[in-house]
């Protein structure tokens, strides 16, 4: 005699299905996230904003298991604070990347997450970061997530070196829209944060205010 | 008990003596002042300011390097007063607990929270005969949301309390005497002056702004930042000419 009282999603990982991206330009970074999280195949939040803010100028996006990366993401916030106390400055975007893979690393067995770090430093200016797995590798820019895979086509076609601020927050935007439209586990709004050295912009684009393509 | 039944360990490590004392806690609020150094703290209306000596004896040494002013959090700074390597060590851990609070807590540690912490902590190396007290003195200094302006002590022996205006170190006594009177006749006198003006007349000693390290806490500028040299000169002169 089996008891479903319980309804599924109550038992299922809760995920970040999402689709998260980071891209760098000349003297600052721009990350992009989905606001999706699943459970399932319930939606348990469709308005969560995965761009985590581990220091005034670094930003993170997470992936994975949603419990996994905001734990990953706080833990490495209070480390770069204590950090940047002792330091006596701001921390470097790579300190921040590495901070996030040691962890990822140590844990990998029992973490499933991604976080891509993306932020601004005086000595390199602009980075991105990927982490996937325990790794550490800078990159012009970095994708992740369930709906990255939908937009590798795109993002390898569409990117070109020496993108201006406002072209690749373009860029972020597209992509971000594309994945909504194809994966299944990432859709709701479009967050951005843009990093450059004189401020740090984060901005919310609603679902009809996305670009649209070729079926909308 | 027969007196001296503790055979003078009481002088060697932190336990009581007959009379009721901790030798070792005492001896450690002496090496305090064996530095040389003196530091005032003042509070007013709307800024805190720690003002503290400079004294950099050796030609060889870069005086860049050389500071007992430290950034605790963001909004919290501290001066330090006493033994060089004791205090970098209570300041490190303060900026670990500040940090631990945050991630812990979710938000920002107080000033009065963080020095109780310390001198809970600090109490403890009076009891465990194996630690001995550390020979500093902090001094925080902070904007309270709530509170408003706050400047907390703690010292070796695990006390620690609020004040409106304190000094710490070799000439303490004279400069807690010029504080209370200056408290009592005007008590909201611009006070970065009248922390400069406190440390130059209870040492005789007119500084230049070399030799002086002042921390600030303003209301409108709530993080805890150190004066440049400039802004310091500005200040002494501006005392000068007041004279």
């Amino acid at each position: 005699l089996s008891e479903k009282n319980e309804p599924e999603w109550l038992s299922e990982e809760v995920k970040t299905g999402t689709t998260i991206l980071a891209i760098e330009f000349d003297g600052g970074v721009v990350l992009g996230s989905d606001s999706r999280v699943s459970a399932g195949a319930s939606v348990v939040n469709r308005v969560m904003n995965k761009l985590s803010q581990l220091h005034d100028k670094i930003y993170c996006a997470l992936s994975g298991s949603a419990a996994d990366a905001q734990t990953i993401a706080e833990v490495v916030n209070y480390q770069l604070d204590v950090h940047s106390m002792e330091i006596g400055e701001d921390p470097q975007v790579r300190s921040a990347a590495t901070l996030v893979r040691n962890i990822s690393y140590k844990y990998k067995e029992e973490l499933s997450a991604h976080l891509i770090v993306a932020g601004w430093d005086r000595r390199k200016g602009g980075q991105v970061y990927a982490t996937l797995n325990g790794l550490l590798t800078r990159q012009p820019f970095a994708v992740g997530g369930s709906g990255s895979s939908y937009v590798y086509g795109f993002v390898d076609a569409e990117y070109r070196k020496g993108m201006s601020k406002e072209e690749c927050q373009k860029f972020v935007v597209s992509t971000l829209s594309l994945a909504m439209n194809r994966d299944g586990s990432s859709g709701g709004v479009a967050y951005l944060v843009t990093i450059d050295e004189h401020c740090t912009e984060e901005k919310v684009i609603l679902g009809n205010d996305l670009p649209t393509f070729y079926d909308q | 008990m027969s007196r001296g039944s503790n055979a003078g360990f009481d002088r060697h490590i932190t336990i009581f003596s007959p009379e009721g004392r901790l030798y070792q806690v005492e001896y450690a609020f002496k090496a305090i002042s064996q530095s040389g150094l003196t530091t005032v703290g003042v509070r007013g209306s709307d800024t805190v300011v720690v003002v503290t000596q400079k004294k950099v004896p050796d030609k060889l040494l870069d005086s860049t390097t050389v500071t007992n002013v430290f950034k605790l959090t963001p909004r919290i700074g501290c001066v330090m007063t006493g033994h060089n390597a004791d205090s970098r060590s209570q300041v490190h851990r303060a900026r670990v607990e500040a940090g631990e609070w945050k991630y812990k807590f979710g938000y920002d540690i107080s000033a009065d929270m963080l020095c109780r912490r310390l001198a809970d902590i600090s109490q403890v190396y009076t009891q465990n005969a194996e630690m001995r007290p550390l020979g500093c003195c902090m001094i925080l200094a902070a904007i309270d949301p709530l509170q408003g302006p706050v400047l907390y002590k703690c010292d070796p022996a695990g006390y620690y309390c609020g004040f409106r205006a304190t000094a710490v170190g070799a000439k303490q006594t004279e400069a807690n005497s010029y504080l209370e009177k200056k408290l009592k006749k005007k008590p909201e006198l611009t006070h970065d002056r009248m922390a400069i003006s406190c440390l130059s007349s209870v040492l005789s000693l007119d500084f230049k702004a070399t030799e002086l390290e002042i921390g600030v806490v303003t209301k409108d500028k709530p993080k805890f930042r150190t004066l440049t040299e400039a802004e310091i000169e500005a200040h002494l002169i501006a005392i000068a000419e007041r004279e």
